[in-house]
This record gives C-alpha cells, structure tokens and sequence, in this order.
C-alpha cells in the first residue's frame, strides 16, 4: 500500500503547520529516519522524518502553506508500487502521474488515457475551481482540496494562482457589478448607494504628496505582514492568559553584590572549562530551590482543584533573532532544582543556541512549572510579565544595576536587582508571593546556598 | 429633498388612496376596512374620503368577496381586496386560484382580470400555526398571477401602486411585523416595476437573496458576517413572480456562492425555486451548491420563542453562509 505522508501533531496546541522547506522532491528514495521536510508549528520550527523505505511519489503540499494536521502532505511507494497504487488509494486528489516517473519503458506501462481520465474523474472539484484552474491554465491534479472530502472549491485555485485579485479580473465583463438603481423619476433611493466594495484596512501611509520631503536612511516603512504561525500563538495563548487569569504583581529589590561576587568567582575558577556562569543560571536554581518551602508558586489551576507539582521545572523564556522572524519560545528546565548549576547552565546555553537556529522540540517546551523572564542584559530597572500557563507564577528579573545603595545605616554603592512576580491570585494570595520572595532573598542574598 | 418619514402602513394607504383619486374604476372591499378604518388602519380615512361606495365592508366570508371583486375586475373594475390575513384567503382559494390567474387564458383572451389581492402574510407574532401562513411558495405555483412582496414603505408605496396599475392579478404580500415600520417615502405618486430586484447590498463573496421581512435578517447577518471577514451581497427580489432571475444570476457570477432565505416551508418552495434556476443558470460559476434558509418545517409555534426559532433569522443564515462559503 502507498503510504500516506500526513502533517503530524507536533505538539498539543497544534492544529495546523507549514512545510517550510521540502528537503525532498517527487521520485526521491527515502530510507527511515530521513529529513523529508521542515515544519513550522504554532510554536517552532522542526524536522519531519520518515518513517518509511521507499519512492517519493508525490508532494502534495506546497511549501509556505499551511494545512491542517492530518492533511496529507506527501505520498511514499513501497517497492514493487506504481504510481498507479497511489491513485487508487487516495480518493484524495491525486497528481496526473507524470509518464517519467514510471519505470518501465515499455510503451504499455504509459497510463492509457482512460486511466488519466478515470482519475480526473475522481477529483472532486466544484465548477468555479474547474472554470478557473481552466482559465489560470493549472492543473487542477496538482491542487489539494479544503473543501468537504477534499473538494477543490475556488479559493484553492486562487491560492495556486497567487492572489485573489486575479477573480476579479476573471468575473466576465458582463458579470460586473451594477448596483440596481430604481428607474422612477420621483426617487430618493432610500437604498445605500453601494460604495466601493470595502478593502482591508491600509496602514497609514508615510507616502506624502509633499516633494520637500526627503528620505532619511533608515526611515519607516507602512506595511502588514502576515503573522507567522508562532505570532499568531503568541498573540492567541498570551491573550487568553491575560483575560482569563486575574494577574497581579509583587516585587522587592535584592542585594545582588554576593551573587555577582561568587559569579564572579565561579567564573575565575572554570575559566577553561568552557562553562561560564550566568546571574541567570544561579537565579534558575535559587527560583527552583525556593519552591520547597513554598510549594504553592509551582502549582496550577486546575478548574475545581489546585495541582501541585511534584517536579520543579523552570521555563526560561528566550527571545528569538529578529532576523529569523523574532519572537519567543520558553525552554524548560527539568528538574531544575535537583541539577547543579553547571549543568543548569550549559542545557539552558544549549536549549537557547537550539531554539535560534533549528527550533526546539515539543518536549523541550513543555512541562514547565514556573517560568523566569530576564531582561536584565538590557539593562531595564524591572518590568511585568504575564504568566505562562499552565504556570501560576513568572518572575519577571530586572538587571543588576549599580545604584547607591543603604547598607547597614550606610549609604554605599551596591548593586540591586529588582524582580517583580506575577501571580495568578486563584492559586497564589499576596502573602504567598511576598513570602517566596522572601525566600528567594534568602538564596539570592546568601548565594552560597544556592550551589548546595 | 427632505425625508418623509412614513409607515409602513401608510405607503399603502397612499398608493390606494392616489389610485383611487385618479382612477374611479379602482375601489377597496374586506373585513373591516371601512368604518373600523382597518383592521390594521391601513385604510384608515379612506371611507371619509371615498365614500362607501368604493371601500366596502365585507361580511366575514372570503370566498364571497374575492368572488365579488373577480367579478367586477372582469367587467372592467380595478377592485382591491384586502385580506385581513393571507391566511384566510385559503377558504378563498379556488377563487383566487382557480378563477382570478387563469380567467384570461380560459376566456381567449376576452376578460382580463386586473385585480390586486393584498394583506399580512407571514407569522404575525404568536399568532399560532392556522394563521401565521406563508403563502408565497404555495401560490407562486399557480400560472397567471404575479406576486410582490415589500420589504420597507418606499417599496410598499410603489409595489402596490404598480399592482393596482397593472392588468393582471397580482398578490400583495404584506406583513403585519412591518406595517409600524417607518422609512422615507416620496409624496408624488410612483410605481416600482414588477419583476425587478434591488441590491440591498454590494458585497463579493457570498449573495443572498430573499424577500420581504427576511430581507432585514439577511441584513443583519450580512452585517454580522462583515465583521467575520465574508463580505455577502444582499438582493430583495422585491417580487416573487416574474422572478428576478438575472439579478440574482449576475451577483452569483460574481461571489460564486449563493444563500436564499425564504420564510415558507423548504419543500417545493420560492428558495427551492431560485436554488433550480441559479443552478441552472450559473452552474459553473458556483463554488458550492445553493444553501437554504426556510422555516423549519413544522406548523408555526405559538410560543414566542419557538416561533422565533422556527424562522428564519440572522444565525441561521449566518450559518449557511459560513457554510456555503467553505468558512463553517
């Protein structure tokens, strides 16, 4: 049997993902464990393996589009298959087998043009998508239907021709619109003259009539772009946490000179190791450690119940290059508590370089019990975050910042880090948060602790 | 021009009443009309104006004076013959059916009957299944008449002018749901042409067309649909028979995809009649099959919010367009 190629689920909240790249094409060998494509979720961008030996018989999914999970994105012969097998497998529209990827040179082996017939009788496709795939000159074989059963309906013909305003240019001269006047002399038409069919918004142009204007290098540009699958998430589940948690934020500003110092020291003692020790690594495991004496801030909502977690899995939340489409991904750190902080340090170094370049996996996000935000290497005094759900709380870490400081009755120069807790108030009260706080002051003050 | 803002109610009184004054061929006859000023005081002052010779009171019995008014339009009268509900016209219904449409045609030509048969149609509002009828898809069959059906009082006024005009038998489906409603309408006298639609609303990706009262529920889920992205072109056809067929056939050309919404029972209906045609004429440039709205099919309920249910109204249509459009 031809083996149906699908978009897997790759993770949870996944629902539909986007070939980025083909690393396969048609008549393609695949063994096993090959790359056949890239996929890009709603969260990351990964690999698609096979899990099959055999013949790539055909793509079914152009590269960019997005398609449902489940959707068939390619179709793989075993060996000793014909195309042919493909075709009368899928009742899903099937490509018109091109003459050359049969192998046989036998003139017999060439589908007769019954067979090509009996196939295209098999597309489902409705007479507009039929009338304009004719127009547009595509082969309607070559489409994938979104309608029901696969039905090719018109806007996949549009999709494969590019824009939608190509259908207007195919409405027949006579086809155009005439709004209906009234032919009475004695007329206030009490019907709206119809306007100018309304067009999506247009951002506000920085095109000026003005000629006196000059272009400054570097200078704005108007334009939309469309949301990659990760902004769509990102604007989806932050919008959802924001309306449906009752967030408030507690905050306290730590004495950060032992930490730096020991950094410091730690650093001084690895030097050649290749392990170099962030603040952040050590607030890690100080955030980790400080949850047993307060096990509410690991927990979550649970609808009719609190769930308290017995593992300690610290989300970091990592900024994505701008140039690669930007946004943020959160890297778990398992077990986070029970790792030193050598080790701490170079997963969360590893899981931050992975995520910039190939993405991290569906495992490498998830489970996360409590998520830090650290926008300290900007240099910003403290900022708010929002909660990352299933978590209850996320620390929102503020930079080290020299400042004068009062130090027992003395004013001095210090350096003060501000973190400020965000907290979902079903599960955490404010005296809960202010106490681990005062825990994690405990640990961030006293930093030796945190490397026991 | 400045607005004059009239009811629904009083656009026919106006187009009656102007006929009347030009035409004394033309009288009004039902239950009702004259010293109680109307069951619905569509004609309310009209007795005042014309006398008792030209608005009649009815006794209760429809057969009778639908007969009467056939009648008389066969010996040269223009009668108007109100009927307080169309649901009572079905104790009419060989008259209006069997004589009024065919009597040209039975006659060689010789009687014509210019009458014009007018009242509420639709469910009037808890008003129960006998007389909450849609006669629209049960009397649209019958060869012979011509059939309108207004959806505000500028269309009411000019409808119902160009019904008492013209020389066959044309029914006047009204509402009672409406005849409060208020709109601009235009004192000088003015017909509307029969078998003409109006776009109620530009629009590219989906039409729907409908007549009467739904109209307004087509405009409210066009709007609705609007904010969700699927832009619905709006036609009244104004007029159920002669069809409007080629205005409806030009906006499915366009948006390829096609809704009618129809407030009578599905089954061999004014919506499975425009579905036939519009596949028929626009095959090909369809993107799905034609999507209908109809009453469900049960007897209109009494309780008001069964019966709400049982129409048709903007979620249901919003419905099938989401679903005509691929977008369910």
């Amino acid at each position: 049997m031809p083996i149906d190629i699908t978009m897997p689920r790759l993770s949870d909240t996944m629902e539909k993902g986007t070939i980025i790249k083909w690393h396969v094409a048609a008549g393609d060998e695949v063994s096993s464990g090959d790359v056949l494509a890239d996929v890009e979720t709603d969260k990351a961008t990964m690999e698609m393996q096979s899990f099959d030996d055999g013949k790539v018989e055909r793509i079914a999914v152009k590269e960019g589009e997005p398609v449902d999970v489940g959707t068939v994105v390619a179709i793989l012969l075993e060996e000793d298959e014909s195309p042919e097998d493909a075709a009368v497998a899928q009742n899903q529209p099937v490509a018109a087998a091109p003459a050359a990827t049969v192998e046989s040179s036998s003139p017999a082996a060439v589908p007769a043009p019954e067979a090509q017939r009996s196939r295209a009788g098999n597309l489902k496709l409705t007479p507009v998508a039929r009338r304009l795939a004719e127009e547009h000159g595509i082969d309607p074989a070559s489409l994938v239907g979104s309608g029901p059963g696969g039905r090719i309906v018109k806007r996949d013909v549009l999709a494969a021709v590019g824009t939608s305003t190509e259908t207007r240019s195919a409405v027949p001269p006579s086809a155009a619109p005439t709004p209906a006047t009234q032919s009475q002399p004695v007329v206030i038409d009490p019907v709206p003259t119809p306007a100018v069919p309304v067009t999506a918004v247009q951002p506000v142009s920085t095109a000026s009539t003005n000629s006196d204007i000059i272009a400054i290098p570097g200078s704005l540009q108007s334009h939309s772009e469309p949301l990659s699958n990760m902004r769509q998430t990102i604007a989806a589940r932050l919008v959802q946490s924001k309306q449906s948690i009752p967030h408030y934020q507690v905050s306290a500003s730590f004495n950060v000179d032992p930490l730096l110092a020991l950094r410091k020291s730690l650093n001084q003692q690895l030097e050649g190791t290749g392990s170099k020790i962030s603040v952040n690594d050590l607030v890690v495991r100080a955030c980790a450690l400080a949850m047993y004496a307060n096990p509410l801030m690991n927990a979550s909502w649970g609808g009719d119940s609190i769930v308290y977690n017995g593992a300690v899995n610290i989300g970091v939340a990592i900024a994505l290059p701008v140039e690669s489409g930007g946004g943020l991904v959160v890297a778990t750190i398992r077990d986070a508590d029970r790792k030193s902080i050598r080790v701490i340090s170079a997963e969360t170094r590893a899981l931050s370089e992975k995520a910039k370049t190939r993405g991290l996996t569906v495992d490498e996000m998830a489970d996360s019990t409590f998520t830090i935000s650290n926008l300290g290497m900007f240099g910003v005094d403290d900022f708010t975050a929002i909660i990352n759900p299933p978590n209850s709380a996320i620390l929102a870490v503020g930079g080290a910042i020299q400042k004068p400081v009062v130090r027992d009755g003395e004013l001095a120069v210090g350096h003060e880090m501000k973190v400020t807790l965000s907290n979902d108030h079903r599960v955490i009260d404010g005296a809960t948060a202010a106490q681990y706080l005062v825990s994690l002051r405990e640990y961030i003050e006293n930093p030796a602790q945190i490397l026991v | 021009m400045a607005e004059r803002m009239i009811e629904f109610r009083d656009a026919l009184r106006e187009a009656m009443s102007e006929a009347m004054r030009e035409d004394p061929k033309v009288f009004l006859i039902g239950e009702e009309v004259a010293e109680y000023n109307g069951a619905y005081k569509v004609s309310r002052g009209m007795l005042e104006e014309f006398g008792p010779r030209r608005i009649i009171d009815a006794p209760i019995s429809e057969t009778g004076f639908a007969g009467l008014g056939i009648g008389a339009a066969m010996m040269g009268l223009k009668p108007i013959v109100e009927f307080m509900s169309w649901s009572f016209s079905l104790v009419a219904a060989d008259q209006i059916l069997n004589n009024a449409p065919k009597m040209l045609y039975m006659s060689g030509g010789q009687l014509q009957c210019p009458i014009v048969f007018r009242g509420n149609d639709g469910a009037g509002g808890q008003l129960g299944s006998t007389h909450s009828w849609c006669v629209e898809s049960l009397y649209a069959n019958v060869p012979g008449l011509k059939m309108v059906i207004p959806s505000d009082p500028y269309d009411a006024k000019g409808l119902l002018a160009a019904a008492i005009a013209d020389p066959d038998p044309v029914f006047c489906l009204e509402s009672e749901r409406m005849l409060s409603m208020t709109g601009d309408v235009p004192e000088a006298s003015y017909t509307l042409p029969i078998g003409k639609a109006i776009i109620r609303r530009p629009g590219t990706d989906c039409t729907i067309v409908s007549f009467g009262r739904p109209v307004h529920f087509c405009m409210e889920a066009a709007e609705q649909l609007a904010k969700e992205g699927i832009d619905c072109e709006v036609i009244d056809g104004r007029s159920v028979k002669p069809l409007d067929i080629d205005t409806i056939a030009e906006s499915v050309r366009k948006t390829n995809c096609c809704v009618v919404v129809d407030q009578s029972w599905s089954f061999a209906s004014v919506g499975s009649e425009v579905a036939a045609e519009v596949h028929r004429i626009c095959f090909d440039d369809l993107d799905n099959h034609v999507h209908r709205v109809h009453n469900d099919d049960v007897p209109a309920p009494y309780a008001h919010n069964l019966e709400a249910e049982m129409l048709p109204n903007a979620r249901k249509i919003c419905e099938a367009v989401r679903s005509v459009t691929y977008n369910a």
